[in-house]
């Protein structure tokens, strides 16, 4: 199930930065040959730099393969190491998880607005990544610190 | 209270805790002790999308993957060591001039070591040039071509100072026409070192022949437009920034995966969910520093910073000497993207009151953290060479500290005299 999990995700952070690219391509051939354009493609482009973030960080997450200041590392061994990874995981976990609760709030609010980003799409469906991606990445801290524990 | 809080948040940066939770963390305190709902945090984050620059990141990143997956290096070595390998120092200006080719392309994210470098290494060795040197050398060059378009720290750059409000903006293509003088100059030192550091050694040199530039020629035919199409685009102002990553991501995967297919078609979704990887961590960090500026900017951190700072420091030279210090310590501990997303909000504000201007702020703030790269004792490419190279990072350490000094000399330049970055610029 996991597994599936982590399929869809990759296919999707992929599908991303496809689909942005190709959105890019249309826009400049529609501009130069057609004189045209889309009107929301610019928008919707946009918003995927903003899911490409979040996906992209919920990955990285998985992985344990986040922008870090790394000096102690090299220097400490084994036990203190683990105490320190549990720790920063744990800490890790409660930050995204309180940034998940806020953002939810934001997005609830933005719901009963029902402003519209882009064509049809309304606004709170385009910053649901937000809580959602803040929510996985809360567990998968805590996935860490277990796992921490154990090793 | 808040004082406690800020000293936590700092402690556990230091322990390895990722980037983005340190700066959510502190903003969400600064909002919390200024009694500002913490729901704010997702309006700060979906700022990430009022900025068309940012869809240039991740097409980029992909398109410099790519190219690194490919063997782009192998035909660049050879192409320019066709051309260059002649003259004396030869193959030591083919390594700098490639590097910083590649280095502009992918991103200093020490690929260039790995892809170009382990190439070079050998090759210089055999061509005469001392062992020490040639390990200082390829280490060194690791992080050149920073400076040039369309180099990601730079573009972020860019983005980070836009989203400031400033009196004085700045284009993205402004950021890269200053860009090319500084690197031209830290290339050119870095060749006169190299001829007066192997003044005794026998050095083997290329000779020019005419099949051999053809032949070089043809087999890099597809990837010699590519510096035209970005740059060409960029300036002539055919295609914005953001469209000219689009053609360029393009143009690359129809090069690498269709023409020359040195990257297989399967293979590609996992080389871009790596790129995506990297630029999604980095995307973030820059939504929470939003928020983070933002509070930083409320608070009046910046005047409060200069108004310290002033009691100190009155006049412009002694600031950038300052900066330079802070600057190359901040560069050897952080990682680039942390150290920009970090230090711009608080430095930049700052550096404006003392009249500095901001693009050649951005060009000093960079040739520090490519020194930075292989400052000891940590700095990420001394680690990524001695693991490629199998040295200990003290040989390491003994044989890029006078490149680090040659580099040093040209950053003193680059700094004290504005003209070499603002030069094609009308500022």
């Amino acid at each position: 199930m996991l597994r599936y999990i982590h399929r869809f995700e990759d296919f999707a952070l992929v599908g991303a930065l496809i689909t942005m690219l190709a959105i890019a391509l249309m826009q400049i051939v529609l501009r130069n040959f057609f004189d045209s354009g889309v009107l929301w493609a610019e928008t919707f482009s946009r918003v995927l730099v903003l899911w490409l973030a979040m996906l992209g960080a919920m990955v990285a997450t998985r992985e344990a393969n986040h922008i870090n200041i790394d000096v102690l590392s090299r220097y400490l061994s084994a036990i203190p190491l683990k105490i320190i990874r549990v720790s920063t995981s744990l800490a890790s976990a409660a930050i995204c998880g309180i940034a998940s609760y806020y953002c939810y709030e934001f997005v609830q609010y933005e719901y009963e607005d029902a402003t519209i980003a882009f064509a049809k799409v309304p606004n709170w469906i385009c910053q649901a990544i937000i809580p959602f991606g803040f929510g996985v990445m809360s567990l998968r801290f805590i996935i860490h610190c277990f796992k921490f524990i154990r090793s | 209270m808040s004082s406690i809080g800020s000293f936590i948040v700092a402690i556990f940066a230091l322990l390895g805790t990722p980037l983005f939770v340190v700066i959510l963390a502190a903003g969400m305190l600064g909002f919390y002790f200024t009694d500002i709902p913490l729901s704010v945090i997702a309006i700060e984050i979906y700022r990430l999308i009022d900025t068309p620059l940012l869809l240039a990141l991740p097409l980029f990143t992909f398109a410099g993957y790519l190219l690194a997956e490919s063997k782009l290096s192998t035909r660049l070595v050879r192409l320019t060591q066709v051309f260059l390998g002649w003259m004396p120092g030869g193959l030591a200006v083919v390594s700098f001039v490639t590097c910083a080719f590649f280095t502009a392309f992918t991103g200093a994210s020490g690929v260039t070591i790995v892809a170009v470098g382990a190439l070079l290494y050998p090759a210089l060795v055999e061509a005469g040039y001392k062992d020490k040197f040639s390990l200082g050398l390829v280490t060194t060059s690791g992080s050149l071509g920073l400076l040039l378009a369309p180099s990601l720290p730079l573009i972020l750059y860019g983005v980070i100072v836009q989203q400031m409000d400033i009196p004085n903006p700045f284009t993205i293509q402004e950021l890269f026409l200053a860009g090319i003088l500084p690197a031209l100059l830290m290339i050119v030192l870095l060749t006169f070192y190299s001829l007066w550091s192997n003044r005794d050694a026998e050095i083997v040199k290329g000779k020019f022949s005419k099949a051999d530039a053809i032949s070089a020629i043809k087999d890099a035919r597809w990837e010699i437009p590519m510096p035209f199409i970005v740059l060409g685009g960029i300036y002539s102002g055919f295609f914005a920034v953001s469209e000219a990553a689009a053609v360029t991501a393009f143009y690359v995967l129809l090069v690498e995966v269709v023409i020359h297919r040195e990257v297989p078609l399967r293979t590609l979704p996992s080389v871009i969910r790596d790129a995506m990887i990297m630029v999604g961590g980095i995307l973030l960090i820059l939504g929470v520093s939003l928020a983070f500026t933002n509070f930083l900017i409320d608070a009046e951190i910046p005047q409060l910073l200069f108004e310290w700072i002033s009691i100190y420091v009155n006049d412009k030279i002694t600031f950038l000497i300052l900066l330079n210090i802070i600057l190359l310590i901040l560069g050897a501990l952080l990682d680039i993207f942390s150290a920009l997303v970090i230090m711009i909000p608080l430095i930049v504000p700052v550096a404006l009151r003392f009249g500095i201007d901001p693009v050649h702020l951005g060009i000093i703030f960079l040739a520090n953290m490519q020194i930075g790269y292989f400052t000891p004792p940590i700095g990420m490419n001394l680690f990524i060479a001695s693991y490629r190279f199998n040295r200990s990072i003290t040989e390491l350490y003994r044989a890029t500290i006078p490149f680090m000094l040659v580099l040093l000399f040209a950053l003193m330049i680059i700094t004290y005299v504005p003209s070499v970055s603002l030069f094609f610029l009308d500022r």
